[in-house]
């Protein structure tokens, strides 16, 4: 009998565990907090990019707050980390949405926008925004609840392509691709859109993700000789690998690449390699203090080094969908993922501060805005090679 | 302390459960999983769910691995077939999820069948390269079937539904995930009370002598590829319904890594050891982010910090298991039973 009590004292203990494990009452909601929940891949093959959307996310969330909220009403930023998982992406969001009840949400990945949706749109309390620019999430009928800040995938592409298209009519172009969701994503819609502007697609070359020998992939690229040479689905490597060996056998390319691989200290990782690599960039870069950019000025006071361009899309994130919390506010609207979406699509040459360099409208799910961007290796710094484009 | 189970009967012997205290126990966890869902948030049911699909996965391994010997890398895209099969069936025939699990079981089980040939000619690390295969060419096949699976983008699953209400949270979804795992492991921990059983662990103490016998190899082998793949099958269907979006990306390598892991770390060979090693796996990660976000409040930064920190917490626990308890989690659970079962005495 003995032997029996001890066990149930172990299985009460266990049981009082796995009751307090599970039924972790929800945190006290502070009065009237307006929380922005966030799945962010502090780990992870993502994490050089999380830890910017958090720090950026951060900062402007602390910048609200110090000028008394929205509306008298507080921020609150409550983010976990995922590693960049897309099962771990959904437990947080979970875990948020139950002990937080968040209006405002950042998520991590394509997949985790795409599978959360329809949760998103159950609870029908918030809007979501995050680190994807997936062309399949600018769809307003399918996504009504996410947007995203900047331009999708495609768009990116649209600019590269139009940029192309003016400064050398006829260009051969050729798109090469990482053989993921990321990287095929613009690929099929843009070789289409290189078409009609006129531009013509002579290679399309895929990559393994990971993949660094890419010599037999830099052969096939001589042979098509393009003007423009496009990369898409990398951060980093094999991009260096690319232009090392292409530049050694001659290939009279430039080279360009799209939002991710943008970032300025990533781009001058590639040393003398990275001498004229172009590419579209939504956002200023931390370090330009051209004209009137005052987010940009308060930026650098609250953070004297460098700021990744990760950082300026969680910013902006933040910047927007707190501007969106503000409208409803200001409509006497109901915070609901609802109302919220259709304020933040009242924006219309919207200032963000010199974050973008020109006015935003939101009439979607994105904002397709950009600007070629060139590295320039003796400053060490990527500087503007093209106006804004706006797509329409 | 307990003297001894006196066996009376072979049925006895045979029982799965062989007193009458453990029956109880038995009954008290299955009480204790009828009554998780009430007093648990959206966050942990989620979490209850997961664990629930990788415990049949790792089941399944276990099973094929730790059973029958054969190692295998494959789990995770034999889970894609069942979630694909799911996928599909829900989108094109729109047939009920109770008849669309055992489907997707059977068909992952016809593509770990196909996959399990080598089986017959390689052992260990060889047969664990060749069923990497299968993770490499289905995943080139779900991502370039097009006209089938929707190549990159994958496909959308609409909810299961019962009776008209659509099983689109993980409250409601528990309902469906818990079931059919107890069903499963009970099925699993009864298969080795059988024939088919007893051929699978002696194939993995010894084919040749298992052959000399009179256990066919080549039946038995590819039975327990077949069996271990049905269990995948029915976890990405599961699965499927779980996250509602398939696509190729959903089941990595590393998802298998992760099944193998779970049943090392478990005990392989033991039912108990593919559940509480794939519990471990899932659980352990977010509650080091539970004990990460409880200092957040004194150290705000303690997310962003420790974060990596806790990545190599969980892998230097799970080498500190293999160094200190190579049989598993299985094991420690086992002297501590032990240890309740001769209390006063010591063993």
């Amino acid at each position: 009998m003995l032997t029996l009590t001890r066990r149930s004292l172990g299985a009460l203990a266990l049981a009082a565990g796995l009751a307090a494990g599970g039924a972790a009452p929800a945190r006290a909601q502070a009065a009237g907090d307006i929380v922005l929940g966030g799945s962010i891949p502090m780990t992870g093959v993502f994490a050089f990019a999380g830890i910017g959307i958090h720090a950026g996310i951060s900062d402007y969330v602390k910048i609200v707050n110090d000028a008394g909220g929205v509306h008298g009403r507080k921020l609150r930023y409550v983010y976990e980390d995922t590693a960049y998982k897309v099962d771990a992406s959904v437990a947080a969001f979970n875990k948020i949405a139950a002990q937080e009840k968040p209006n405002l949400y950042y998520g991590d990945s394509t997949a985790f926008s795409k599978t959360i949706n329809p949760e998103l749109e159950r609870l029908g309390s918030a809007i979501m925004a995050g680190a994807s620019f997936a062309t399949e999430l600018n769809d307003p009928a399918k996504f009504p609840l996410q947007f995203m800040a900047g331009p999708d995938y495609t768009e990116m592409f649209g600019i590269l392509l139009r940029y192309i298209a003016n400064e050398k009519p006829n260009a051969k172009v050729a798109f090469v691709h990482s053989d993921t969701e990321f990287g095929r994503d613009p690929i099929a819609t843009s070789a289409r859109r290189a078409g009609e502007l006129g531009l013509k697609v002579v290679e399309t070359i895929v990559t393994p993700p990971g993949s660094v020998d890419v010599s037999t992939e830099v052969l096939k690229l001589r042979r098509a000789a393009p003007d423009y040479t496009i990369f898409h689905g990398y951060v980093l490597a094999p991009i260096p690998e690319f232009i090392t060996q292409a530049r050694q056998m001659g290939i009279a390319s430039r080279w360009m690449g799209t939002f991710w691989s943008m970032d300025n200290s990533m781009v001058q990782q590639m040393g003398e390699m990275a001498d004229g690599f172009m590419g579209v960039m939504p956002y200023r870069y931390y370090y330009d203090d051209e004209g009137q950019a005052p987010m940009l000025a308060k930026i650098r006071q609250m953070r004297p080094d460098y700021q990744s361009t990760a950082y300026m899309q969680g910013f902006l994130t933040a910047m927007l969908m707190t501007e969106a919390v503000k409208r409803t506010l200001d409509g006497g609207q109901e915070l609901t993922g609802k109302n919220l979406k259709a304020a933040l699509n009242t924006i219309r040459d919207f200032d963000t501060g010199g974050i973008i360099g020109v006015p935003i409208s939101i009439p979607g799910n994105s904002i397709p805005v950009g600007r070629i961007y060139r590295a320039d290796v003796q400053k060490k710094l990527m500087v503007p090679a093209s106006d804004w484009i706006t797509l329409e | 302390m307990r003297i001894a189970s006196a066996k009376e009967s072979y049925a006895a012997d045979e029982a799965l459960f062989d007193s009458a205290v453990q029956r109880r126990w038995f009954a008290a966890l299955l009480a204790a999983l009828v009554l998780f869902p009430f007093a648990a948030d959206q966050y942990w049911a989620f979490l209850a769910c997961l664990a629930a699909i990788n415990v049949i996965a790792a089941t399944g391994l276990n099973i094929l691995t730790g059973y029958t010997g054969l190692v295998s890398l494959g789990q995770a895209a034999f889970m894609g077939v069942g979630a694909y099969t799911v996928a599909l069936l829900e989108n094109r025939l729109g047939t009920p999820f109770f008849v669309n699990l055992p489907l997707a079981g059977l068909a992952a089980a016809a593509a770990g069948t196909v996959f399990g040939l080598p089986s017959l000619r390689v052992k260990g690390l060889y047969l664990a390269i060749a069923t990497i295969a299968a993770s490499f060419i289905l995943h080139f096949v779900f991502a370039n079937w097009d006209s089938v699976t929707n190549g990159v983008r994958g496909i959308t699953v609409p909810p299961a539904t019962l009776a008209g209400i659509a099983l689109d949270t993980p409250f409601k979804l528990y309902w469906v995930i818990m079931p059919v795992a107890v069903l499963m492991l009970l099925g699993a921990a009864n298969l080795f009370r059988t024939r088919v059983g007893r051929a699978f662990i002696a194939i993995r103490d010894r084919d040749i002598s298992a052959e000399v016998l009179g256990i066919p190899l080549l039946r038995w082998k590819l039975t327990s590829f077949a069996l271990a793949s049905f269990y995948a099958g029915v976890a990405g269907g599961l699965w499927a319904y779980f996250f509602r979006v398939v696509t190729p990306e959903s089941f990595p390598l590393i998802l298998s890594i992760f099944f193998l892991a779970a049943i090392i770390v478990g005990g392989m060979g033991t039912i108990l050891g593919g559940i509480l090693g794939a519990v471990f796996m899932t659980l352990v990660p977010e509650v080091l982010k539970l004990l990460v976000g409880a200092v957040a409040p004194v150290w705000p930064d303690a997310v962003v910090l420790l974060s990596p920190v806790r990545t190599v917490v969980f892998g230097a626990l799970i080498v500190g298991f293999l160094i200190f308890e190579p049989q598993g989690l299985a094991e420690m659970w086992r002297r501590t039973r032990r240890a309740f079962h001769l209390w006063p005495f010591r063993t």
